[in-house]
């Protein structure tokens, strides 16, 4: 991975293409100085996910306005700002509106209005689905300063589950948003912090969707620890340059033209281009959170295991919170079976980084891709992941399986057949269809 | 799953980590035999859960714990709540983590070396003792004491009482018991002094903004809670108690319906339902149209029905013994008016169907 160092930018005086200056619409130096900060040093407390993602957006200089509608499990995402908000005072304001769409409608205005602003919202399943219209527009809009937090739940398929697995973000894979998922609660409140880096990088200006296991994370307590404002201004005014107005690609934005097929083509050529940007950026703007905060930052995947040369007998594709339990009991397996494991948790959903995986899972005997997701298919997961085997030749065979669907617990019981499945494909059976699998037993 | 023969040892290869002390559990606490939370929480995780009914604050009683914990720089905690689709009244669970190591395994907790009953009548739908090994740690909120307990949910360990509802009711004017289950479960877990489980407790409450005589009340309650707690150790668990059942599948779902994807029949959903009421279908008159819109409404699948000549189909009734959870539905879409919510004073007929 490079060293990054972020590049140095005043703060904007926003000019058109054309020359044109906009600074009397927006004085930054004055929004930034209005600031007021929720902390002054690093602190250490319990927290929530979703508090966690809220005091993150919360400490960003640049989130005056926090448009939401509250839907289980994100509910404390607008709560927690609502409150803060109401008791700091001052300049922000919390928007309450009357649905996900009208939200997601808010955040393209606001968006487009004020390019150097940040706008985060939360919310989980159905809601991400009510704002579908508008997520596919604003995924090809070029208003990288869009941040929608999803907090993953099951409802993209009926019937209704409360619980939290991926099955709403992956559903909502090409809206044209960068996806990352992140687990635990510094992770959370890490990520959110780096994601609008990304996303309003002049060479990627695509919105972001960080997110999180809803109950399992959105409603799980642990240590985090949070850094003063001003190191998070710090950090961000070092990534995020002014930004042109008003629009992309000859001052068109993806809202409201209605183009010709040779100009649709060439747009979403643009947009493809600029998606395949995160790969070169992502792991720089990481290094640099690394390295200011002492923390890891935004990467591909955290990995689990791996021996120098990356040759294992299997290899374990998955993502979310339930990894910690193979991590837990990865080095056991080992012990007990007599066999190589390791295993990378996903980050970066969309774009998929198909090389680095690729380059990853290479020297495995078998790879165990555990998908959470409804799909009807051998899963979101397993499809990327075939896809980033495709070129290498001798490619390590597949095992897909599907556990913790509707957000079940996925318990040691659970990680042990799955990994004994790819035990035995990587002992030279073949693998069979995918399953799914409960607390122990192949269903 | 494993019963009450349970070793340390196999505690933490359930957990996912080494075993270094690798004694038995008769060796945990030299002569007790007794597993003891400190002990795990320092060599590999101490795990806790706890059972109760929602809107009964058992979320709020393992936050502050957590809370608690996290007072020592060194502690790493884990703390999540499990809810179902229900409301208020629905049983819920409760886990925690505790170590003095990082914490990466993340399933549920199914072998808790402390285990809480916050509320009695969660345990008439589950078994909040199970998977705790021999030598575990049992904390209820009960006015009956430690021994009583014991015989009654046949409990091999360390067992302590305190009856949270009472000294709720009597400090708070509301029979809420978690001041006392985490003032008890703080002193099952040990190592913390009293004056900061007391100030950790009232810190949560004003992050919460609860009034300042609200919160003189709580420390009123904490203090009392923490004179009430009776302790024993027992041995009343027989060979095959507490043992997990195993997962047996989803069996036979049929397409569209609900009934059969409750998370089971033992989860009696008419115990979410609102207290004091009950549902009552009446037509002496015949008057149901045949519609048939409550039938297919019905989240629970308890309206009866038969085939009819004229209608289609003929309501005749409906089971509101054990998974009508006055949702309302039924009430709602009938044109005829024909489902009521009604007030009784009585407990629950047991196989009620009325007619």
């Amino acid at each position: 991975m490079t060293t990054a160092t972020a590049p140095s930018h005043p703060l904007p005086h926003t000019t058109t293409p054309a020359g044109e200056r906009y600074d009397g619409v927006i004085d930054l130096e004055r929004v930034k100085a209005a600031h007021r900060p929720l902390y002054t040093a690093r602190e250490s407390f319990t927290a929530d996910g979703n508090t966690a993602a809220a005091l993150a957006t919360l400490q960003m200089w640049r989130a005056l306005i926090f448009a939401g509608f509250p839907i289980t499990p994100s509910t404390k995402w607008i709560e927690t700002v609502a409150a803060k908000v109401a008791a700091q005072g001052g300049h922000r304001r919390v928007k309450l509106l009357e649905a996900e769409h009208a939200v997601a409608d808010y955040l393209v205005g606001a968006a487009a209005a004020c390019r150097d602003l940040i706008f985060p919202t939360a919310t989980s399943s159905v809601g991400l689905d009510h704002m579908t219209e508008t997520t596919r527009s604003l995924g090809a809009s070029g208003l990288g300063n869009v941040m929608i937090i999803d907090v993953y739940r099951a409802t993209a398929n009926f019937p209704l589950c409360i619980e939290g697995d991926p099955s709403d973000t992956l559903a909502h894979r090409d809206d044209g948003f960068i996806q990352i998922c992140a687990r635990g609660k510094q992770q959370i409140y890490d990520t959110v912090i780096q994601a609008p880096c990304l996303g309003m990088h002049p060479e990627i200006l695509t919105p972001t969707m960080p997110g999180f296991y809803g109950i399992k994370d959105s409603h799980r307590s642990a240590r985090l620890q949070v850094e003063p404002d001003a190191e998070i201004h710090a950090f961000q005014d070092g990534w995020i340059p002014p930004c042109t107005l008003p629009g992309l690609i000859n001052g068109d934005t993806a809202m409201g033209n209605c183009v010709t097929s040779r100009h649709f083509q060439g747009f979403k050529l643009e947009q493809k281009r600029r998606m395949e940007q995160v790969f070169e950026w992502l792991p720089r703007i990481g290094d640099d959170f690394a390295q200011r905060f002492g923390r890891p930052g935004l990467a591909f995947y955290d990995e689990a295991g791996w021996p120098a040369d990356g040759a294992v007998d299997i290899a374990v594709v998955s993502m979310g919170p339930d990894f910690g339990t193979f991590e837990a009991l990865r080095q056991r397996y080992e012990a007990t079976r007599r066999v190589r494991v390791a295993g990378i948790a996903m980050r970066l959903l969309t774009p998929f980084p198909r090389e680095a995986v690729r380059r990853r899972l290479a020297r495995a005997r078998a790879v165990l891709v555990v998908n959470q997701a409804h799909h009807f298919g051998r899963g979101h997961l397993t499809l990327d992941v075939a896809d980033a085997l495709d070129a290498l030749p001798g490619a390590p065979p597949l095992v897909p399986a599907f556990a913790g669907l509707g957000g079940a617990d996925v318990s040691s019981a659970t990680w042990e057949e799955m990994l004994d499945e790819a035990r035995a494909v990587a002992a030279g059976v073949l693998p069979g269809a995918p399953r799914i699998y409960h607390e122990g037993a192949a269903l | 799953m494993s019963g009450p023969r349970d070793s340390v040892a196999e505690v933490k290869a359930a957990m996912g980590v080494p075993d270094r002390s690798a004694r038995t559990l008769d060796d945990a606490r030299p002569g007790t035999g007794l597993l003891d939370p400190q002990e795990l929480l320092r060599d590999s995780v101490l795990e806790i859960r706890g059972d109760g009914k929602a809107g009964g604050g058992l979320v709020l009683a393992f936050q502050t714990l957590a809370a608690l914990a996290l007072r020592d720089p060194e502690l790493h905690v884990q703390e999540w709540p499990f809810f179902s689709s229900a409301r208020r009244g629905a049983n819920i669970r409760s886990f925690l983590r505790m170590s003095r190591r990082p914490i990466e395994v993340a399933c549920e907790v199914t072998r808790p070396a402390i285990a809480l009953l916050m509320d009695e009548s969660a345990g008439r739908s589950v078994d909040f003792a199970q998977g705790v090994p021999k030598g575990g740690t049992f904390v209820l909120n009960t006015r009956r004491g430690p021994e009583e307990c014991a015989r009654h949910y046949r409990l091999t360990g360390r067992v302590l009482t305190v009856p949270g509802d009472d000294i709720g009711t009597r400090h708070l004017k509301h029979a809420i018991g978690n001041v006392s289950a985490y003032v008890a479960m703080a002193r099952a877990i040990g190592g913390f002094e009293r004056g900061e489980m007391v100030e950790s407790f009232l810190a949560m409450l004003a992050k919460r903004r609860i009034p300042p005589g609200l919160i003189e009340a709580n420390r009123a309650a904490l203090e009392a809670s923490d004179a009430a707690i009776q302790s024993g150790t027992f041995h009343e668990a027989g060979p095959e108690d507490h043992a997990a059942t195993p997962f047996a599948g989803y069996g036979q779902l049929p397409p569209g319906a609900q009934t059969a994807l409750r998370l089971s029949r033992d989860n009696r959903t008419a115990d979410y339902a609102r207290s004091g009421f009950r549902l009552r279908f009446e037509d002496p008159a015949t008057a149901c149209t045949g519609c048939a819109h409550c039938v297919t409404n019905c989240p629970e699948g308890i309206i009866h029905f038969r085939p009819d000549a004229e209608r289609g189909l003929l309501v005749t009734g409906v089971d509101v013994s054990s998974y009508c959870k006055l949702c309302g539905e039924c009430i709602a879409v009938c044109p005829e008016h024909l489902f009521k919510e009604m007030p009784f004073q009585d407990v629950w007929e047991e196989s009620e169907v009325t007619t």
